[in-house]
C-alpha cells in the first residue's frame, strides 16, 4: 500500500480538485464541506505515508534511459509534505469565510486543491526529472489563482508570473540536462551524484550551470533581481498570497535549491568555489533588499510579499553556506517563516475582509475593534523581527551561527545582514501594530465602531498559527534536532 | 565564585536557560523587586485619570518578570533573551499616553532599544565563536584555554566586546547613545519613568560589568575605553541637565550624568586591576544609590506632574511651599545625589573618587600599568568634581525653584499653597519609605552601605581587601566640600545669571544642538534610505529593463497599426461585384421587393474587426505558447516517424 501511497496523495486533491465545479452542490456549503473533506482525507494521507515511510526510491514510470519518474520519502520530503499539509487544511477553511466575496469560487477552489496535489509533487519528488515536472505544473496551476480577480492589474501580474517562472524553469532545465549528464544517478542522494570522473576539466562549466540552475529555480524563492513578480502577484485572493506566495510555491523554489544544492551538486564539490560566494552574495543583498522595499512600501500585502522576499533569502544563505549547520539554520527558517508569514498574511487578509482597508496608513486604531487579529498579527511581527522565545528567534540564531561557524567573510556580511535586516524588519512590522494599538490621543474611535473581528473560521488558523509560533519558539528541539538528522542524511 | 545557586532548564527557547542567585544577582532583583512594589503602589493615585490602565499595569508587570530575568540571568543567552522582552514590553510605558511626542520619544526608544539590541545579537554570536560557551563564569576559562591564540582571534573578542559595549551602553544610556533618556523618561508616567531609570537602565550597566569583570577582567585597554565613555557621560549628562527648565527632564538628564559616574568607577576597577576593590565597591554601591533616588526623585515630580499636569519649572515653580512631606522627600534625594556628607550618596561617590586617587597615587609611584598619564588621571579627577559640582547646582535649581521661590502669578501660588491634600496616604508611605534609604545610608555607612557591598562584591570578581574606609576622614570630606563649593558658585554665578532673565527659568539650550535631530534622524531617515532607494530602484527596474530591452532590439514588436485599413482591395472587389450582383437583381427578379444591403461595406467592416483579433492574438502570450506547443508535436511526431 504505502508503495503507492504517493502517488495516491498527489492525485487525490488533483483530481478531486478537477471535480469541484463539475460536481452540481446544492449549497455553498456543501461545496466547503466536500472540499474541506478532501484536503483533510489527503492531509491524512500524508500523514500516514510520513509515520511509515517506504524505504528507497518508488519508480513510477520509466522513460528512457536513466529518465524516470519516481518518488522518495526521505528527511526533506517529510518536512516539506509535513508542512503544507498542516497548514492546507488550515488555509482552505479560512478561504471559505474569505471568497463569500469574490466571484467564481468554485473554479478558485479547483485550482487551490490541485495545487495542493501537484506542491505534495514537488515534495515527495524522488529525482530532480520528476521535481521538474511538478515544478512547471505548480506554475501552470497557480496561474488562474493570480489571474482570479480578472483585474487587469491580475491579467498584469499573471503575466509577468508566468514569465518569470518560465523563463526560471528554462534555465533550471539546464541544470537538469547537466545533471544527467554528469551524475552517475538521478535520483537525489544526500551528498551529491556527480561522477568526478566524467567531469573531468568541466569543472568551471559545472559550476556556471549550477549558478544557473540556483538562479532558475531561484526565481521562485524570489532572489533579487527575480523578485518582482512576487509583489505583483499579490493582487491575487489572499488565501493564495498567503499560502501560496508565502509558503507553498516560494518555499518550492527554496526547496528545489536544497535539493540541487545538497542532493545533486553535493556541497563537497560546491563549497568554497566562486559559485559559492556568488550565490551567498545574491541571498544577501536580496536579505537586506528585500527588507529596504518593505519598509518603503505602503501597501499592507506588497509590504508582507517584500518581507517574504527577503526572508526567503534567509533560508537561502543557510543553504548557501553549504555546512550541516547552515542546512539546519536553512530548514528551521524553512519551517517557522512558513507559519509566521502565512500568520501575518491572514490577518491582513482578514483586515481587509472586514474593512476593505488595503494601505498601511489606513488602520488607525483597529487594534481596539479587532483584539485577536492584531493580537495574532503582533506576534507575528515580533516573531519576524527576531524576538526571542519565538519562532523567528530561534532560526535566526541558528542561521547567524552557522554563518560564524563557517569561517567565511562573507557570511560574515551575511549575519549583518540578517542582523539590520531585523532592525528593518522591527519598523516595517512595528510601524502598522502601532497605527493599530496606538493611534494617538486625538484618535476618534468612532470612526472605526464599525468594524470587529471575522468569524471562527477566520480566527481558529490565526490563533492556531500563534500557539504554534510561541511552541516553536520554547520548544523548538525536537524540530532542530529532526532538521540535525536531515542534514546527516536522513 | 561560581553562583552557589543555579537553576538551568533546558530544551527551551533553543539553547536552554539558565539563572543564577548569588550575591549581587539577589541583591538587585531584592532592590528591582522594592522599587517596582513602590512604584505600584504610587501608580494607583498617580494613574487614576488615565486611560488604558488595563495595558499600563499588564506591561508593568511583564517588564517586572523581564528584568527580574535580565538580573538573575547566569548566561549572556539568557541575559540577551530577557533583555530584549525588557526593552519591548517597556515601550508600552513610554507611549502611554498616545500623545504625539510621547509616540515620538517611544520611536526613538524602540529604535536605539532595537537597534542596541541587535549589535548586542552580533557581538553574542562573534564571543560565541571564540569562547565556544556563553555561560558568564565560563567565559575566563575558556579565553584562559586559548591564551595562545592568535592576533586574529583576540581582535575578534574585541569587536565582540564593543558590539556588546554598544548594545549594553545603549541601554544603560552612555554618550552617544543617551538621546532616548531625556525624551523618554519625561514622557513616561512617573512611577513608569523611575522604574526606567532606577532599574532598566542597570540593566545595560550590569551587561557592562560582565564585559569588564568576566571578559575583560582587569584589561588596561578595556578599562581606558569605559573611563572615557563614563567621563563624557557624567559630565555630558550634568551639562544637559543644567540647561533643562523641565523636571523630569532635568531628572532624566542627570540619570544620563549618574550612570557616567558608574562607569568611571568601572573603568577606574579596569586600570586598577584586580587587586583593589574599592572602585568595585564604588561602582555597585552608586548603582544601588542612583536606582533608589531616581525612584524618590522621579515619583516627587510625579506628584507635582499628578496635581499640576505641568513640569515647566515656570509654571510649577512654588509647588512645594508648605508642603513639608514632599519638600523632606525631595531634599533626601536632592542632597544624596548632590553628594552631601551624611547622605547614602556621598558614601559611593567617595569611594569613587578614593579610586582615582588611588590610581594616581599608584602612577606616581610605578606601579600601576599605565594607560593614562598622571596629568590625565588628574584632569579626569577635576572633570568628575566638576560633574558633582554641576549635580550639586542642577539640583539646587530645582529645589530653589520648587521649594523656596513664589511662583510668579500670585493666585497661582494662593492656590498652591491651599493645596493640602496632595497626595494620599499610600503614595505619601510609598514615597516616604523610599526617602528613609538615603539618611539612614548615610549616616551608618558602616552597617548599611558597606554590608551592601560585601554582599555584592564577590561578583566583581576582585580581591576583597578587607580594609575599613573612614568616610568621614578630612581627606574624603574635602572632596565633597570642593564639589559642593563649585556647585554653589555654578549655581550662583551660571543659573542666577545666564539661564535666567528677569526672575524668569529660560531654556539657553539651541534648538538645532540635538544630537538626535542633528545627526541621527537625518542620517537614519533620509541619507540612508535614499542612497539604498536608488540602489534599489536600478535593480528592480533590471529584469523588466531587460525585457524592454529585448523588445526595442532583438525581440522587435511589430507596430500595431493604429487604424486597421476598413477592407483590403479583394473585399472591395468581391463586395463590389455582389453589389453590382444585387443591383441587377434588384432591377429584375426583386422589383418589387428590392434588398437594401451594401456588401461591400459590410465586407469591409468585417476585414477590419478580423484583422484586429488577429493583431491581438498574433501578439499575445498563449498563441506564443501555442506555437511552442505545435513545434513541439511536430518535433515529437518527426521523432516517431
Amino acid at each position: 500500500m504505502s508503495a503507492y501511497l504517493p502517488g495516491i496523495v498527489i492525485l487525490v486533491p488533483f483530481l478531486g480538485g478537477i471535480l469541484i465545479p463539475l460536481i452540481p452542490f446544492k449549497s455553498r456549503t456543501a461545496r466547503n464541506i466536500y472540499t474541506e473533506g478532501l484536503i483533510l482525507i489527503n492531509a491524512v494521507l500524508v500523514a500516514v505515508l510520513l509515520f511509515n515511510p517506504p524505504q528507497g526510491v518508488l519508480e513510477v514510470i520509466k522513460f528512457t534511459g536513466n529518465l524516470r519518474f519516481a518518488f522518495k520519502v526521505d528527511g526533506m520530503a517529510t518536512l516539506f509534505a509535513g508542512m503544507i499539509s498542516f497548514l492546507w487544511p488550515l488555509a482552505t477553511l479560512y478561504a471559505f469565510e474569505y471568497m463569500t466575496k469574490e466571484e467564481h469560487e468554485d473554479i478558485f477552489f479547483m485550482f487551490y486543491s490541485m495545487t495542493y496535489g501537484v506542491t505534495l509533487g514537488i515534495a515527495l519528488a524522488g529525482n530532480l526529472l520528476t521535481l521538474y515536472c511538478f515544478y512547471e505544473m505548480l506554475t501552470l496551476v497557480t496561474v488562474p489563482l493570480v489571474l482570479h480577480t480578472l483585474t487587469r492589474e491580475a491579467v498584469l501580474a499573471s503575466r509577468k508570473y508566468l514569465y518569470y517562472s518560465l523563463g526560471g524553469a528554462a534555465f533550471a532545465f539546464i541544470g537538469l540536462i547537466f545533471i544527467i549528464m554528469y551524475g552517475n544517478s538521478t535520483n537525489f542522494v544526500f551528498g551529491g551524484v556527480l561522477d568526478m570522473a566524467k567531469i573531468g576539466n568541466n569543472t568551471d562549466a559545472l559550476l556556471l550551470v549550477y549558478v544557473m540552475a540556483f538562479m532558475g529555480f531561484g526565481v521562485k524563492a524570489a532572489v533579487c533581481p527575480f523578485n518582482s513578480w512576487l509583489p505583483d502577484a499579490g493582487v491575487a485572493p489572499t488565501p493564495v498570497t498567503a499560502l501560496l506566495h508565502a509558503v507553498a510555491v516560494v518555499k518550492s523554489g527554496a526547496f528545489a535549491i536544497i535539493r540541487i544544492t545538497y542532493y545533486s551538486f553535493g556541497t563537497d564539490f560546491l563549497r568554497g568555489t566562486w559559485a559559492q560566494s556568488v550565490v551567498m552574495a545574491v541571498t544577501i543583498f536580496t536579505i537586506v533588499y528585500g527588507c529596504s522595499r518593505a519598509v518603503k512600501e505602503t501597501h499592507l500585502k506588497r509590504r508582507l510579499a517584500y518581507s517574504t522576499i527577503s526572508n526567503l533569502s534567509y533560508i537561502l544563505f543557510g543553504v548557501t553556506i553549504m555546512t550541516p549547520a547552515g542546512l539546519i539554520g536553512a530548514l528551521t527558517h524553512m519551517l517557522f517563516h512558513a507559519f509566521m508569514k502565512i500568520a501575518s498574511f491572514f490577518c491582513a487578509g482578514a483586515v481587509i475582509h472586514q474593512t476593505e482597508k488595503e494601505y498601511v496608513h489606513e488602520l488607525n486604531g483597529l487594534g481596539r475593534r479587532m483584539p485577536v487579529v492584531f493580537s495574532v498579527f503582533l506576534i507575528s511581527a515580533l516573531a519576524l523581527m527576531g524576538v526571542p522565545g519565538l519562532a523567528g528567534f530561534i532560526s535566526k540564531w541558528n542561521l547567524a551561527a552557522a554563518a560564524v561557524e563557517s569561517n567565511s567573510v562573507l557570511a560574515y556580511a551575511g549575519v549583518a545582514a540578517l542582523l539590520i535586516s531585523a532592525l528593518l524588519t522591527a519598523i516595517y512590522m512595528m510601524t502598522i501594530v502601532m497605527r493599530a494599538f496606538f493611534p494617538g490621543e486625538d484618535f476618534n474611535y468612532d470612526t472605526v465602531k464599525q468594524y470587529k473581528d471575522p468569524n471562527w473560521q477566520m480566527l481558529l488558523p490565526l490563533c492556531i498559527f500563534a500557539v504554534m509560533i510561541v511552541f516553536f519558539g520554547l520548544k523548538s528541539d525536537i524540530f532542530v534536532d529532526f532538521f540535525g538528522q536531515i542534514a546527516k542524511g536522513l | 565564585m561560581n553562583p552557589q545557586y543555579e537553576l538551568v532548564i533546558d530544551n527551551i527557547c533553543g539553547m536552554g536557560l539558565s539563572f543564577g542567585f548569588d550575591g549581587f544577582r539577589i541583591l538587585y532583583a531584592v532592590i528591582a523587586t522594592f522599587m517596582w512594589i513602590m512604584a505600584v503602589a504610587f501608580s494607583a493615585e498617580y494613574m487614576a485619570h488615565y486611560q488604558n490602565k488595563a495595558r499600563y499595569y499588564i506591561f508593568t508587570i511583564l517588564t517586572y518578570l523581564a528584568t527580574i530575568g535580565v538580573f538573575l540571568s547566569a548566561d549572556l543567552f539568557t541575559l540577551f533573551i530577557f533583555f530584549e522582552i525588557m526593552s519591548f514590553t517597556s515601550y508600552v510605558w513610554v507611549a502611554q499616553d498616545e500623545k504625539k511626542e510621547s509616540l515620538r520619544a517611544g520611536d526613538t526608544y524602540l529604535a536605539i532599544a532595537v537597534m542596541g539590541g541587535l549589535v548586542l545579537l552580533m557581538g553574542l554570536f562573534l564571543l560565541y565563536s571564540v569562547t565556544g560557551t556563553l555561560k558568564i563564569e565560563e567565559i575566563v576559562p575558556a579565553i584562559i584555554t586559548k591564551s595562545t591564540y592568535p592576533e586574529q582571534l583576540q581582535k575578534r573578542l574585541y569587536t565582540a566586546g564593543g558590539c556588546m559595549l554598544f548594545g549594553f551602553g545603549a541601554k544603560a544610556g552612555a554618550f552617544p547613545l543617551h538621546i532616548w533618556l531625556p525624551k523618554a523618561h519625561p514622557a513616561a508616567p512617573a512611577p513608569a519613568s523611575a522604574l526606567l531609570s532606577g532599574v532598566l537602565t542597570k540593566a545595560g550597566i550590569y551587561g557592562g560589568l560582565i564585559l569588564s569583570c568576566y571578559i575583560f577582567p582587569g584589561d588596561g585597554k578595556w578599562g581606558t575605553l569605559i573611563l572615557a565613555l563614563g567621563t563624557i557621560t557624567m559630565f555630558w549628562g550634568a551639562f544637559l541637565a543644567l540647561f533643562s527648565v523641565n523636571l523630569k527632564r532635568t531628572l532624566a538628564c542627570s540619570s544620563v550624568s549618574q550612570i557616567g559616574f558608574i562607569l568611571v568607577g568601572i573603568g577606574t576597577m579596569g586600570l586598577l586591576g584586580k587587586e583593589f576593590d574599592i572602585a568595585a565597591r564604588g561602582s555597585l554601591l552608586h548603582m544601588v544609590n542612583h536606582s533608589m533616588i531616581k525612584l524618590v526623585l522621579f515619583m516627587a515630580a510625579g506628584v507635582v506632574f499628578m496635581n499640576l499636569h505641568e513640569l515647566d519649572l515656570n509654571e510649577i515653580r512654588g509647588f512645594g511651599r508648605k508642603k513639608p512631606l514632599l519638600c523632606f522627600i525631595f531634599l533626601m534625594g536632592a542632597l544624596s545625589i548632590m553628594g552631601v556628607p551624611f547622605f547614602s550618596g556621598y558614601i559611593s561617590k567617595t569611594l569613587l573618587h578614593e579610586g582615582i586617587v588611588e590610581y594616581i597615587h599608584l602612577l606616581k609611584e610605578g606601579e600601576a600599568a599605565v594607560f593614562f598619564t598622571a596629568a590625565a588621571m588628574k584632569a579626569i579627577e577635576w572633570i568628575f568634581l566638576i560633574s558633582g559640582g554641576l549635580t550639586a547646582a542642577y539640583m539646587t535649581k530645582l529645589f530653589i525653584a520648587l521649594f523656596v521661590e513664589k511662583n510668579r502669578e500670585e493666585s497661582k501660588q494662593v492656590l498652591f499653597d491651599n493645596r493640602k491634600k496632595y497626595m494620599n496616604p499610600v503614595s505619601a508611605s510609598a514615597l516616604t519609605l523610599s526617602a528613609l534609604f538615603m539618611p539612614l545610608g548615610g549616616l551608618l555607612p558602616h552597617m548599611v552601605m558597606d554590608k551592601i557591598a560585601d554582599i555584592g562584591v564577590s561578583f566583581f570578581t576582585v580581591k576583597t581587601s578587607g580594609h575599613i574606609i573612614e568616610y568621614f576622614s578630612f581627606e574624603n570630606i574635602k572632596g565633597a566640600v570642593i564639589s559642593l563649593t563649585i556647585g554653589a558658585l555654578v549655581y550662583l554665578l551660571v543659573v542666577r545669571r545666564l539661564l535666567m532673565v528677569n526672575g524668569k527659568y529660560v531654556d539657553r539650550w539651541p534648538k538645532w544642538l540635538d544630537l538626535e535631530n542633528a545627526f541621527y534622524r537625518p542620517v537614519l531617515l533620509t541619507v540612508i534610505p535614499f542612497v539604498s532607494g536608488v540602489v534599489c530602484r536600478v535593480l528592480d527596474s533590471a529584469t523588466d529593463g531587460m525585457v524592454v530591452l529585448l523588445r526595442k532590439t532583438v525581440y522587435q514588436d511589430s507596430e500595431l497599426k493604429r487604424e486597421p485599413e476598413e477592407g483590403n482591395e479583394f473585399t472591395h472587389k468581391i463586395g463590389g461585384m455582389i453589389d453590382r450582383l444585387i443591383r441587377y437583381l434588384n432591377q429584375t427578379v426583386w422589383s418589387y421587393q428590392p434588398h437594401k444591403d451594401n456588401v461591400e461595406h459590410k465586407m469591409a467592416i468585417r476585414y477590419q474587426q478580423i484583422s484586429e483579433s488577429n493583431a491581438i492574438i498574433s501578439r499575445s502570450m498563449s498563441f506564443g505558447l501555442l506555437l511552442a506547443c505545435a513545434g513541439l508535436a511536430l518535433v515529437l511526431l518527426y521523432l516517431l516517424f
